[in-house]
């Protein structure tokens, strides 16, 4: 019965109570005066903690070093997207003044919702003394789903979709779209894509593919394009659908159900928003040893995620110096290795110093995996969040209730 | 003395139990009439149009009847034919405690069991793969995620069997059902008579309100939905939380629309139930 959610806000304002003035706006400060203000204090991390390599790196390293280094006690809250939307909106209509959270882990579709809301402060990335290192001017950076990123957010990892398959079972898989059709066909019931973010990831990419590639559809949301080619995105998925994973009359809810469907063997495929999650969960034993990766030869969506602080954060200056731990060299190194969690790095490694560009280029690849410079070559940028509105709707109209 | 405390726990229930029931819903109902909520652009009936014109609404409100409706009758029919069974076993031996294990389950965990039981890369489908009666575990047929509830309505059933056991038990002994029975059979009715004319009949008019009352829970359950459904139809509270946490943040008051129309659809059949509960007593 989770219909008390519905009724959390009104219970928020009955507790809220007013609160002392707030703090002076770290962004006018200089960096030592942020530091100096952030000392002593504690930060409030939201953040997804659905994989155990992510949550060791957070609790083992990165709690640690931040209470020695700056004296920031930092907690971390589980929860994502629509959960940290959720918390914010209810916060921002209950008249809070002070936020529950300082720091949000977030990716485009977020960063969306919460602009939309208001909900984000900013610019702050600009006062990071790391941001140095970082090419502001990498469109994979500088735009989150189209939006310029404006200093509203702060990057912390760059990933690419890739496609995740058993080479036990698939020795040649397709490699694009008309050979995904005759692939299905020949196989029923091994193939499918889930209802959340990472089935619409793939599904834009499709959309991208169809309507020409890699630019076409950049820029704002077009309805007259949007029309076109989704209408013909739509009759490749009716072409396949009967061939798909029950019959395409379901689609699994998550990622998580469907990586449960590839590691019981149901599935053939399934795939991830990040490249390197097919090396980090055969590490974890989740996954078959004979699982590869791959992208298609039309490309895959490549996007970052970031790091947001909420407009109403009580702690701003503790989330800043965080987010700028996060953004340090040392930090970023740790994160890409796929040991640890295989997260793409932010930094240009071009404007790091000499030893922390040996040493990146230095770290041990992925095993299963293709290299991240063969990957950047098929990268796709993410497209306007409208169109994932747009077939987040219309997949569920057209194709799962099939009202149309 | 007795009166005032009367006045004041009527004041606390009101206060603890009623008021935050009512503002929520009040809430609910202002957001879904867009007249509070952040992207609120003042007064409209469009959510509630919206909602109300999707036939996708409708269809998950009518599985969610269903899937109510199959798993009380099923539960009620085993849980009944049991405490008939094994009464003697029921009053002490293993029986007596197992039956309490089940309870103590949450409902996730029952829906996260039943996916590794009844998938088809589950333990069923392996083992009816290993003594040959699928040829692959794909050919094992689709019990969860599946068009008709099957999954939701085994694990609602399995959750609910043990309860309506206990509850049929205790009415046995409360009822004095086993002196009927004697008395029924020295009138000279045979055993299976005995079931169907005095047992079954005086434990179902008793029970009448916990059924439905189980059966309004089982209509807004939330969890084994969500892990053992099918995307369409979904059940009503899944299609809610969806309309509520997903990318559209325009289809919000629409979830709040869903849940104050799930909040009628129940206080209807709750006022339905009771004026019939009323004649039925009359007739008595």
């Amino acid at each position: 019965m989770r219909y008390f959610l519905l009724c959390i806000p009104f219970f928020l304002q009955a507790c809220s109570s007013p609160s002392p003035a707030p703090a002076p706006d770290p962004a006018a400060l200089s960096w030592e005066e942020v530091e100096q203000q952030a000392k002593g204090g504690a930060v409030q991390m939201m953040m997804w903690q659905g994989d155990p390599l992510i949550n060791a790196y957070m609790n083992d390293y990165v709690v640690p070093a931040v209470a020695d280094r700056y004296g920031i006690d930092l907690h971390i809250a589980g929860g994502q997207g629509n959960i940290i939307v959720q918390q914010l909106m209810a916060e921002m209509q209950a008249g809070k003044t002070d936020s529950e959270l300082d720091l949000l882990w977030i990716n485009g579709e977020t960063f969306y919702q919460l602009r939309q809301i208001d909900g984000l402060y900013g610019p702050w990335t600009e006062a990071l003394p790391n941001g140095q290192y970082v090419d502001w001017k990498n469109p994979f950076i500088a735009r989150d789903f189209q939006q310029p990123v404006q200093g509203f957010e702060c990057p912390w990892g760059n990933v690419q979709m890739a496609i995740i398959y058993n080479s036990a079972a698939v020795p040649e898989p397709p490699r694009d779209r008309e050979a995904l059709a005759g692939w299905v066909k020949a196989h029923p019931g091994r193939f499918t894509w889930d209802m959340h973010f990472t089935g619409l990831t793939f599904l834009k990419s499709l959309l991208i593919d169809i309507a020409g590639g890699q630019e076409a559809l950049s820029g704002p949301f077009d309805e007259e394009k949007y029309r076109m080619y989704s209408e013909r995105l739509w009759t490749y998925v009716r072409e396949i659908r009967p061939y798909l994973w029950k019959e395409g009359k379901t689609f699994p809810e998550a990622v998580a159900p469907m990586h449960q469907l590839f590691a019981s063997g149901e599935l053939w495929f399934t795939m991830s928003n990040n490249d390197s999650e097919v090396d980090n969960k055969v590490l974890q034993g989740l996954f078959p040893e004979t699982t590869r990766a791959y992208v298609w030869e039309s490309g895959t969506i490549q996007n970052s995620h970031y790091l947001g602080i909420p407009r109403l954060s009580a702690n701003k200056a503790g989330a800043m110096v965080v987010a700028n731990f996060l953004l340090s060299p040392e930090a970023q190194y740790r994160k890409q290795d796929p040991q640890v969690w295989g997260d793409g790095t932010v930094l240009a490694l071009d404007r790091l110093p000499e030893e922390w560009q040996q040493r990146f280029r230095e770290l041990p690849g992925r095993k299963y995996a293709p290299r991240r410079e063969e990957m950047q070559q098929r990268a796709l940028p993410e497209l306007a969040p409208e169109y994932m509105i747009r077939l987040a709707d219309d997949f569920r109209k057209k194709i799962v209730e099939g009202s149309e | 003395m007795k009166r005032i405390w009367q006045l004041l726990s009527w004041a606390v229930f009101l206060a603890l139990a009623v008021l935050p029931l009512l503002a929520g819903w009040g809430y609910a109902g202002a957001y879904s009439l867009g007249l509070t909520g952040l992207l609120s652009k003042g007064f409209t009936w469009g959510y509630w149009q919206a909602v109300l014109a999707d036939p996708a609404f409708w269809r998950s409100l009518g599985f969610s009847v269903y899937v109510s409706v199959a798993s009380i009758t099923l539960a009620t029919g085993m849980a009944l034919a049991a405490v008939l069974a094994w009464r003697r076993e029921l009053h002490r031996g293993w029986l007596s405690y197992a039956v309490y294990l089940p309870l103590t389950l949450p409902a996730l965990v029952v829906g996260f069991a039943m996916f590794q039981l009844l998938a088809k890369g589950g333990l069923l489908s392996r083992i009816s793969f290993h003594i040959g009666l699928t040829d692959s575990l794909v050919a094992f047929p689709d019990w969860v995620n599946d068009p008709y509830g099957i999954g939701i309505i085994v694990a609602h059933t399995w959750m609910a069997v043990p309860f309506f056991m206990l509850m049929f038990f205790n009415l046995f002994q409360s009822e004095g059902l086993a002196l009927l029975g004697q008395v029924a059979r020295s009138l000279g009715a045979a055993g299976r008579q005995v079931a169907w004319k005095v047992y079954v009949p005086v434990l179902l008019r008793r029970a009448y309100p916990l059924l439905v009352l189980y059966g309004l829970f089982v209509f807004g359950s939330y969890e084994a939905p969500l892990l053992l459904g099918a995307q369409s139809p979904q059940m009503i509270s899944v299609l809610a939380i969806r309309k509520l946490q997903r990318f559209n943040l325009m289809e919000v008051p629409q979830a709040y629309a869903v849940s104050v129309f799930f909040v009628v659809v129940v206080i209807g059949f709750l006022v339905l139930m009771r004026r019939r509960g009323a004649a039925a007593s009359l007739k008595i």
